[in-house]
């Protein structure tokens, strides 16, 4: 078994990837999902292994520049390392490389210069695919597919590790489904958060055949240099006073502590929630007025928000606006808990919506937080709208 | 928030202010100074504190700050990102800065997209500048390394994304270098065109798509980003 190296993806793998399987690096358009594929490559070089490295939109010498912005000196393992030049050809310069794809454009070229390193290396080895859509885009979505079943079936005979970097495009949706759901004994999905704007990358296992693993994701970030680090988000919790914002975070949270003074919050609520293999920290602040510059403060770097409202105090939701506004976190993922709808006079959320003015494409969403209902719901809601690709 | 304008008072009269999220094709002969429009275009849009992500695929990034600087305008540098395909392709190893950032090539379009990903992130969200231009020049060069059908694939989902960031998409297009089934391709994906033809030895050039009739063609002269137009008859 091979690691890819990066901490949290092993755990969810049991452990990495056995030898004869392949995975493949599934990502949204504009994510950095490539990075994932080099980190897996540098980690097992500097492990001992020997890996190949399929460059098919990048001359060898951008790769290695592209490695060092990360940290990594491919030029260490010069004895160790492959790569496979199926782009030089395409824009006619001379590779130094030395397997070199002939035609590029040709899937057959490519098949036959695998095998013939697979042969010629003849032990277990782990090759690394640049860019999987780049080959696709070049030789055929349909030749494509067809090729990889046989490259997944030498990796089987030789024992190696295959592992892809794929951009999905919007290909073909039969091609996608092969991708996601046929052709590959792993897949691991590279998405983006997204409102107006991509501002955050999670990863997630959608499968992996050697292991029953329950669907997890995880925040991430690319540090140059350093490659993929794990990111536990922010969520911001605000509202008007008396709202049931403490409630609300010690409803949702594994745990949680306040600052408060006689029942109300003076500083901060912070809990931290493990749920649906999201690990999230929820940060509550204070709901009155003398207290609004804690609001800035506690905003920063918040990845969404839950704005909760008393639904039987109408009055309050200039007031909650106000909040929204202090926070400064226009664009981000929003939801309206429209709190307290146990009592007799409380507001339904269509109706909260009207006196509210909230747009149509921001959920409110019912809860009794004191009891603890629609909190998950509330929760569910903003990690949807969080891991939402634009 | 209001819309964008050209900064071309006579197109700008015509056309009035272009909503957010409009993508447009800009298409014209070789040497018919596409590159100097797309230029003051950018300036328009920074000398109102609007951000610009610049993807160029023929110059290094490096080159269009030269422009601006050649013509003494004055640009606010951290308003500005250049995604810049040309650099690595030719063997230099230079790196990434705040203002430029390298894609390997004009075939990495995954790369390439990542990086105006991490522009738009950090203008939108690190900045707050809400408004903001995409220009991509040119989308001539990525064709020719990649076919019409990849290309359309990542239009498709950046003219998309520029629609959702409430920016301006403008996408230069050399005309008589592809075929006419390549064009009309890629016109399905974009909102509006500025054309430009020639015209015995001058250039002309108007706005398509943006109002419900296109503009007349202009008969135009460009010094930096000043712009001397007469209307056609």
């Amino acid at each position: 078994m091979i690691q890819t190296g990066i901490s949290k993806l092993d755990g969810y793998l049991k452990g990495g990837i056995p030898y004869g399987k392949s995975l493949i690096y599934y990502t949204s358009p504009g994510v950095e999902g490539n990075v994932f594929g080099m980190h897996t490559l540098y980690h097992n070089l500097s492990a001992g292994k020997k890996c190949v490295f399929v460059a098919s939109s990048s001359n060898p010498q951008a790769i290695r520049d592209v490695f060092r912005e990360f940290g990594w000196d491919l030029n260490d393992f010069s004895e160790r390392l492959f790569i496979v030049d199926a782009y030089s050809s395409l824009v006619g310069s001379i590779s130094k490389e030395k397997y070199v794809v002939v035609d590029p454009e040709n899937i057959d070229s490519i098949s036959n210069m695998l095998r013939k390193v697979m042969e010629e290396l003849d032990e277990s080895v782990i090759i690394i695919f640049e860019s999987l859509s780049t080959v696709m885009d070049l030789c055929g979505e349909k030749e494509t597919l067809a090729a990889i079943e046989n490259w997944n079936k030498y990796g089987m005979v030789y024992d190696n590790v295959l592992i892809y970097n794929f951009t999905a495009w919007p290909y073909q949706r039969d091609t996608l489904e092969a991708i996601k759901h046929e052709l590959f004994d792993a897949v691991i999905t590279v998405g983006g958060i997204a409102e107006r704007v991509i501002f955050g990358q999670y990863f997630g296992v959608l499968n992996a055949n050697w292991s029953d693993i329950p669907p997890k994701s995880m925040l991430f970030r690319v540090l140059r240099p350093g490659g993929i680090r794990i990111f536990i988000p922010k969520i911001l919790v605000t509202g008007p006073f008396d709202a049931g914002k403490s409630t609300f975070v010690h409803a949702l949270s594994t745990r949680a502590v306040s600052v408060d003074r006689v029942g109300t919050t003076v500083a901060l609520d912070h809990g931290h929630l493990d749920y649906k293999g999201f690990s999230a920290d929820i940060f509550g602040t204070p709901g009155q007025e003398r207290f609004d510059p804690i609001i800035k403060m506690l905003s920063g770097e918040a990845m969404g928000i839950f704005l909760v409202v008393d639904s039987t105090v109408p009055k309050d939701f200039v007031r909650a606006k106000h909040m929204l506004d202090i926070t400064k976190a226009q664009g981000l993922p929003l939801v309206v808990v429209a709190n307290k709808q146990d009592l007799s006079n409380a507001l339904k959320p269509e109706e909260i919506r009207v006196h509210f003015n909230i747009p149509a494409n921001v959920p409110i969403v019912p809860a009794v937080a004191a009891k603890g209902e629609g909190v998950f719901e509330a929760f569910d809601t903003l990690i949807e709208k969080i891991t939402e690709v634009a | 928030m209001s819309g964008y304008s050209l900064g071309i008072k006579e197109l700008d009269d015509r056309i009035g202010e272009i909503r957010e999220g409009t993508n447009i094709m800009m298409i014209g002969p070789p040497m018919s100074g596409k590159d100097e429009i797309i230029n003051s275009i950018i300036y328009n849009g920074l000398k109102n504190e609007e951000s610009a992500v610049v993807v160029s695929t023929r110059d290094p990034g490096e080159r269009i700050f030269d422009w601006f600087s050649q013509h003494s305008l004055d640009i606010e540098d951290s308003h500005i990102g250049i995604v810049d395909c040309v650099t690595k392709t030719l063997g230099m190893g230079a790196v990434d800065t705040d203002k430029i950032k390298r894609a390997s090539s004009p075939v990495d379009l995954t790369g390439i997209g990542v990086k105006i990903s991490q522009f738009f992130d950090e203008f939108l969200m690190k900045k707050n500048i809400q408004e903001m231009r995409l220009c991509i020049n040119s989308l001539s060069t990525i064709l020719m390394y990649s076919n019409i059908q990849t290309v359309f694939r990542f239009l498709h989902v950046f003219t998309g994304r520029v629609k959702a960031a409430n920016a301006l998409g403008i996408y230069v297009v050399e005309d008589e270098m592809h075929d006419p089934q390549t064009i009309a391709t890629l016109k399905q994906l974009f909102d509006g065109m500025i054309e430009i033809k020639s015209s015995d030895d001058d250039f002309l050039l108007r706005v398509v798509g943006l109002t419900p009739k296109p503009t007349p063609w202009f008969d135009y002269e460009i010094d930096g980003v000043n712009f001397t137009m007469k209307e056609c008859e």
